[in-house]
């Protein structure tokens, strides 16, 4: 062997424990390499496929006479843990209304698919529940790619469609009949400024801002409104949803000597992030926003999450009779504290399933429109939808407190809050 | 102070990236086989580290722990999907890599649920103060101890040990090598065992840095593992640490002052494609 190794970065011709024929030789082994991976893949393919049959069946079996609301949402992949919440919640609202008597006397069913937060799942998805599922709406519990790429099928084939808890500015504007039940990005990220400009009244930030359609959108709306409030921005830095490991970062931070740092983030790298704060001794306010909102959050940052603030739309001591009853609910079905994309995926259920009972009828065009009259208070708080089919509802700000989530601020400012309309 | 501290931070995710990024040169070296599932057993110790941790109450025995179980799953890892696939393409065993890479992410996830795991207790959290200003957590510490420990032991087996410099001997020509006596197996078994042990030693130190451990916690290594060995000259051991080390550093700068262009991984392939254009055959051709 020689003694240089040479590069081929996927493809190494020169194995020294390989070569044992010709050309020809290897192609004829390509050939059959080729052709059992073919089979095995065939043989997936009908193992699946009679899986979904079966799967198909039982929905059918079960569906005589019930109203079908389609659900994408992540089982797999890397947002699977958000999915599973939201699951959770949309079926307890499922849950509520049917023992509740149902939709004047039918029952709802919740016909749920994976698209694993990813749009090329979720378009054929939609397809799907629309066509063969034959449901009357749809609501996503499903991140902004996903969402996105169903929302504009849901919106060409005039079928209701729900975004529960994913931020995108374009999901509503995929057409009249899309409809979203929690906070635009840039409508939390003002929410953040007013909390740490005015509420807490720090002025020097530091913005550690989250680099995908959620921390960018923040913010925007947080460095539109940092003026208004006196906010004076010292350094925004950038990071990745993988990047777990801050100090390079935080180090910076230290230097920069902020009075607050505002951070976008999901609870899985905010948790590690605001540890590594604490530990590298800073002492700022951290303030966080929806993708905190999870007992996971607090479980992760351990002590350094005691004081975290967020912008978010559950309110853990709400005394309102639907969010206590969902908080209660969420416990006992899912066996750990309710967070914000459960609630919000209940708040989807509860407006469809408000709707349906208001337009009596199938009609999907009398859906819509009932939709888009809401005036109903569910686990979130109280929902109304702009011209666009943007969610009007007060912000809650949480803060951490013996290891929960505890009720710290309500911002009802109809002006600062009011999502765009077009 | 900034800069130095800075460089620390940088010196600190390259010792993590060195631990991972061994294991990957070595079975390169021998097999000429990009091992993809190495990433999976990072994420194995970092589980294995919490678990046992919040079981017992004891980081030492979860550390200890950890690089065992992960080292036997190495081995068996290189039984079951390698060894019969040795006499075929590499590009068979690449993609049986990455398929037992994705099918391990869901497993995890199956198994210990998919919101991650996280210590109860976390330990080691004490501070020292290195330099005036400049203060560390004794994970961190931990973390930089660790790395010169296995891997200056490592080095040590190498030079002065039978088995080392049969090792050596095997990846420079494995048929002479065998023709001498070298037993190629034991030395391919021991290899994946050293290599899969710190990978998974280097799981458990994340995963108390970062307090999570998610089925997820592979996907970042698997790709830029692969950048630091093709980067270092690959199969080189000595480039490989080099190689992480520069990286650890340069993402550390990067993040912070090109870190609103580049995110931290586009940093490092640009320092890659950067340096390969100048050195192709990688950092230090063959060490």
């Amino acid at each position: 062997m020689p003694d240089a190794v040479p590069f081929h970065f996927m493809y190494a011709h020169n194995a020294p424990v390989r070569f044992v024929g010709g050309a020809q030789h290897e192609e004829t082994e390509m050939r059959h390499y080729i052709k059992s991976a073919l089979s095995t893949g065939m043989l997936a393919t009908g193992v699946l496929a009679a899986g979904v049959l079966v799967a198909g069946s039982m929905v059918m079996s079960a569906s005589a006479d019930t109203i079908k609301i389609g659900f994408n949402v992540p089982l797999t992949g890397f947002a699977a843990a958000d999915g599973q919440s939201a699951l959770h919640g949309a079926e307890l609202g499922v849950g509520q209304v049917n023992a509740a008597g149902g939709i004047n006397g039918e029952m709802l069913e919740l016909v749920v698919y994976d698209d694993q937060a990813s749009p090329k799942e979720a378009a054929p998805l939609a397809v799907k529940m629309i066509t063969q599922d034959e449901i009357v709406a749809g609501v996503s519990g499903s991140y902004s790619g996903a969402t996105r790429a169903a929302a504009t099928i849901f919106a060409e084939s005039k079928v209701p469609y729900i975004s529960a808890y994913a931020i995108h500015p374009d999901i509503t504007r995929a057409g009249d009949y899309v409809f979203r039940t929690s906070f635009m990005g840039e409508v939390q990220g003002r929410a953040g400024a007013k909390l740490i400009g005015e509420m807490l009244g720090k002025k020097r930030v530091a913005m550690v801002t989250l680099n995908n359609d959620f921390g960018k959108s923040l913010a925007t709306g947080f460095k539109e409104q940092a003026g208004n409030f006196g906010i004076e921005i010292v350094a925004e830095y950038e990071y990745s949803i993988k990047d777990r490991e801050f100090g390079p970062i935080i180090s910076k931070i230290k230097a920069d000597k902020p009075d607050a740092i505002y951070a976008s983030g999901y609870f899985f790298t905010a948790g590690p992030m605001v540890s590594q704060i604490r530990a590298a001794g800073l002492d700022q306010p951290v303030v966080g926003q929806e993708g905190y909102d999870s007992q996971k959050f607090i479980e992760i940052a351990g002590g350094a999450s005691e004081g975290v603030l967020i912008t978010t739309s559950l309110d853990r001591d709400s005394s309102a009779a639907e969010t206590k009853d969902f908080i209660k609910g969420f416990a006992a079905k899912a066996g750990y504290p309710a967070d914000m994309v459960a609630a919000s995926a209940h708040t989807a259920i509860l407006v469809l399933a408000d709707a349906l009972k208001k337009s009596g009828s199938g009609d999907k065009a009398a859906l819509r429109d009932a939709v888009a009259k809401t005036d109903l208070t569910a686990s979130t708080g109280h929902i109304s939808f702009n011209a666009l089919g943007e969610v009007q509802k007060d912000v809650q700000v949480q803060i951490v407190k013996n290891g929960n989530w505890h009720h710290h601020s309500v911002i009802s400012d109809a002006v600062l809050l009011a999502p765009p309309a077009q | 102070m900034l800069l130095i501290d800075l460089c620390i931070q940088g010196l600190i995710q390259g010792a993590i990236y060195a631990l991972i990024a061994l294991g990957l040169t070595l079975v390169y070296g021998l097999l000429r086989i990009l091992h993809v599932a190495h990433a999976a057993l990072f994420t194995l110790g970092g589980y294995v580290g919490v678990v046992v941790t919040n079981g017992s109450g004891s980081f030492l025995l979860a550390l200890l722990t950890a690089m065992l179980i992960v080292g036997c799953v190495g081995m068996a890892s290189y039984r079951v999907i390698y060894k019969p696939l040795l006499m075929r393409p590499p590009l068979i065993a690449l993609i049986a890599s990455i398929g037992v890479f994705i099918a391990s992410e869901e497993l995890f996830r199956l198994v210990f649920g998919a919101y991650g795991l996280s210590y109860t207790n976390p330990p080691l959290k004490g501070q020292v103060e290195i330099l005036p200003g400049i203060s560390l957590s004794h994970a961190r510490i931990l973390v930089v101890v660790l790395a010169v420990g296995l891997l200056s032991g490592m080095g040590w087996l190498a030079v002065h040990t039978r088995i080392g410099i049969a090792a050596r001997a095997t990846v420079v020509d494995p048929a002479m090598a065998a023709s001498s006596g070298v037993n190629v197996e034991t030395i391919r078994y021991a290899s994946f065992f050293i290599g899969s042990a710190f990978a998974g030693a280097a799981g458990v130190m994340v995963s108390l840095l970062n307090n999570l451990v998610e089925p997820t916690m592979g996907a970042v290594p698997s790709y830029k593992a692969l950048a630091i060995i093709v980067l270092g000259g690959l199969g080189s051991v000595r480039g490989a640490l080099v190689a992480s080390l520069a990286l650890g550093v340069i993402e550390a700068f990067g993040t912070i002052y090109v870190g609103h262009i580049l995110d931290r991984d586009s940093i490092a392939f640009a320092f890659l494609i950067m340096i390969l254009m100048v050195r192709p055959q990688g950092l230090l051709a063959r060490g």
